[in-house]
């Protein structure tokens, strides 16, 4: 239980079941990238060995890969409220399966019909499997974390997280968070028009080899973006809904890979959001270090 | 449109559907940019009173579809309607009082929309069964390889204005042009369903929301900026998409009028020209519209 700064309301927290998903395609295995060309998605969800945080997006052949287990709830609404309320930094346990007792943290969320991305260590990893089921600690939704400027929101965040994370308040003035890249809004891609609690925004950074490592005439960094990173995103408001606004900017974890599909592309968790006077982001192209495995005791 | 199709070799076929009813749940309310709760009608059964030509903001609507809203019952059939149904088909209604009546497609989304002259739609109402004449998926310009057509009817592609000009390109009319920062929410999403979102028309919101698109239309023909939507819908710079306005206000942010996808490629294989009158309503429910007095399915 955590108290907000001045006396304000307490955190809860609430144990929740999550299920390690299966991955599941349709009676064709084929989706349609960007050029019109087939492939596979192979890493979509589910539980993925050998991609960790500070791996590059673009490092393995797959589609939105996130590294560790993803969590979903065979009940559509219990899975909504699991992926709503998980935090990054939330602790998680898995609880059946030769894997129980370990222990992991949530690092992201993703959208759409919901999963929380959850970290484990890698010799626990080796021994889950799909169907395990893992509880997961929520807490942190909808509380006022101390040391935050008025007028920046907080969101996907578990208590003490921004403390593991490059963000500084001084007390007056904007809120600062070094991040890997700044990026205009118009690289908001899926998720945009959704809501930020739930969802993951991709960035339409292209996969292959005009992708995020190609070092084109992208904003400085977009080119190196590893899993975990912090990136900006001017021109976006993640309050109510992902959407367009002058002025603002929103703060994200990059928690999954690069993605074929038109459209999407490494997704971010939103964490700030807030007006350019409460909130800025500098931008560290080779020395950001955002959401680690050592942040999340993961090591 | 002065172009050569292939249209004398695309499959024409009759799908059926309902008006399908607004949706809601017990809570009621959703958030606008602002925080503020809404509950606001424009999605699903027969919304009266917009047509093709008029302003697509303006009304305390959110996700505002002029006409009617039409689906299948069953899942898969559904997806069929809605993937196969092309902007300019004809819709004939089937049963209630405007049995017979027909008009035509302004658009997907989620729904296939359906505009109707304001007198028949008047007598339509949820539940109300229709029959589709689906033609247009398949439809090529042998002579633009980089431009790919979907959800066009070759009737309506005969009646816009323009064609292959000298020098190669394909001239365009367009009432509009949508910058690349504009796209909401639609991103990421096949393009032979439901539309693009966008976002910068919120009419009488703040100013820090806005893209200036307030002043779009219903049935516009937009050219959408760094758009590449042949096989999906992404951001690509260098791409083009031509699509149509076929939905309208909306409060949920991240959202708002949408174009349903007509055309997409490189924008040099484009010759863009602005033109105001670049509407469906300019084209469509005309006495000459090759389906105006057909009855669909014959």
């Amino acid at each position: 239980m955590s108290a907000g700064a001045g006396g304000g309301l307490h955190a809860v927290a609430v144990n929740m079941l999550g299920v390690v998903e299966h991955p599941a395609l349709g009676d064709t295995p084929y989706r349609v990238d960007a050029d019109g060309h087939p492939y596979l998605p192979a890493g979509d969800g589910g539980l993925v060995l050998g991609v960790r945080l500070g791996d590059p997006v673009s490092a393995v052949a797959g589609d939105h890969v996130a590294p560790g287990a993803c969590l979903v709830h065979p009940e559509p609404a219990a899975r909504y409220a699991l992926v709503t309320y998980a935090c990054i930094g939330n602790p998680a346990e898995v609880r059946t399966g030769h894997a129980a007792g370990a222990r992991g943290a949530v690092i992201g969320k993703r959208g759409e019909d919901g999963r929380v991305v959850t970290g484990f260590r890698q010799e626990d990893l080796l021994r889950m499997r799909p169907g395990d089921q893992v509880t997961v600690r929520t807490s942190g939704q909808g509380w006022q974390h101390p040391r935050v400027p008025p007028g920046v929101m907080v969101m996907n965040a578990g208590p003490g997280l921004l403390d593991t994370l490059p963000v500084a308040w001084p007390g007056e003035g904007p809120m600062t968070v070094g991040v890997r890249a700044i990026l205009p809004s118009e690289l908001a891609g899926n998720g945009i028009g959704r809501p930020a609690a739930a969802w993951d925004l991709d960035l339409q950074l292209p996969a292959g080899p005009d992708g995020p490592d190609a070092g084109d005439g992208r904003p400085p960094g977009a080119g190196g973006l590893l899993l975990g990173d912090l990136v900006a995103v001017t021109g976006l408001d993640a309050r109510h809904n992902m959407g367009y606004r002058r002025g603002w900017l929103t703060v994200g974890v990059v928690i999954h890979g690069t993605s074929p599909l038109p459209g999407h592309g490494p997704g971010i968790t939103p964490i700030l959001t807030g007006p350019l006077a409460a909130l800025s982001a500098v931008a560290d192209v080779n020395g950001h270090r955002g959401l680690t495995e050592s942040g999340l005791r993961l090591q | 449109m002065n172009v050569t199709s292939n249209a004398e070799r695309l499959v024409r076929q009759i799908l059926t559907g309902e008006v399908w009813p607004p949706l809601g749940d017990r809570h009621v309310y959703r958030a606008g940019p602002d925080g503020q709760a809404f509950a606001l009608p424009g999605m699903g059964g027969m919304t009266l009173g917009v047509h093709c030509g008029d302003p697509a903001t303006g009304y305390a609507s959110d996700h505002l579809e002029p006409g009617a809203s039409v689906r299948h019952r069953d899942p898969g059939a559904n997806m069929a309607l809605q993937f196969l149904t092309c902007v300019g088909n004809a819709v004939r209604i089937e049963s209630g009082p405007a049995a017979g009546a027909v008009g035509h497609v302004i658009g997907q989304h989620a729904y296939v929309v359906v505009d109707f002259a304001e007198p028949v739609a008047e007598q339509v109402t949820t539940g109300d069964a229709v029959t589709v004449t689906a033609v247009g998926q398949g439809l090529a310009l042998p002579g633009h390889p980089a431009i790919v057509v979907k959800n066009c009817d070759p009737a309506l592609l005969a009646r816009m204005p323009g064609g292959t000009r000298p020098d190669g390109r394909l001239e365009v009319h367009v009432a509009a042009r949508i910058p690349a920062e504009a796209v909401g929410a639609g991103a990421g999403m096949v393009s032979e369903y439901a539309n693009t979102d966008l976002m910068g028309a919120y009419a009488g919101l703040g100013e820090d929301l806005s893209l200036g698109l307030e002043g779009l239309r219903i049935g516009d023909i937009v050219a959408v900026a760094d758009a590449d939507h042949r096989f999906g819908r992404g951001y690509r710079p260098g791409f083009l998409t031509i699509g149509v306005i076929s939905t309208g206000q909306c409060m949920l942010f991240g959202h708002g009028p949408g174009p349903s996808s007509l055309m997409s490629g490189p924008e040099d294989a484009f010759a863009l020209v602005d033109d105001p009158g670049a509407n469906l309503a300019a084209w469509l429910h005309g006495d000459t519209w090759p389906h105006g007095d057909e009855e669909p399915g014959q």
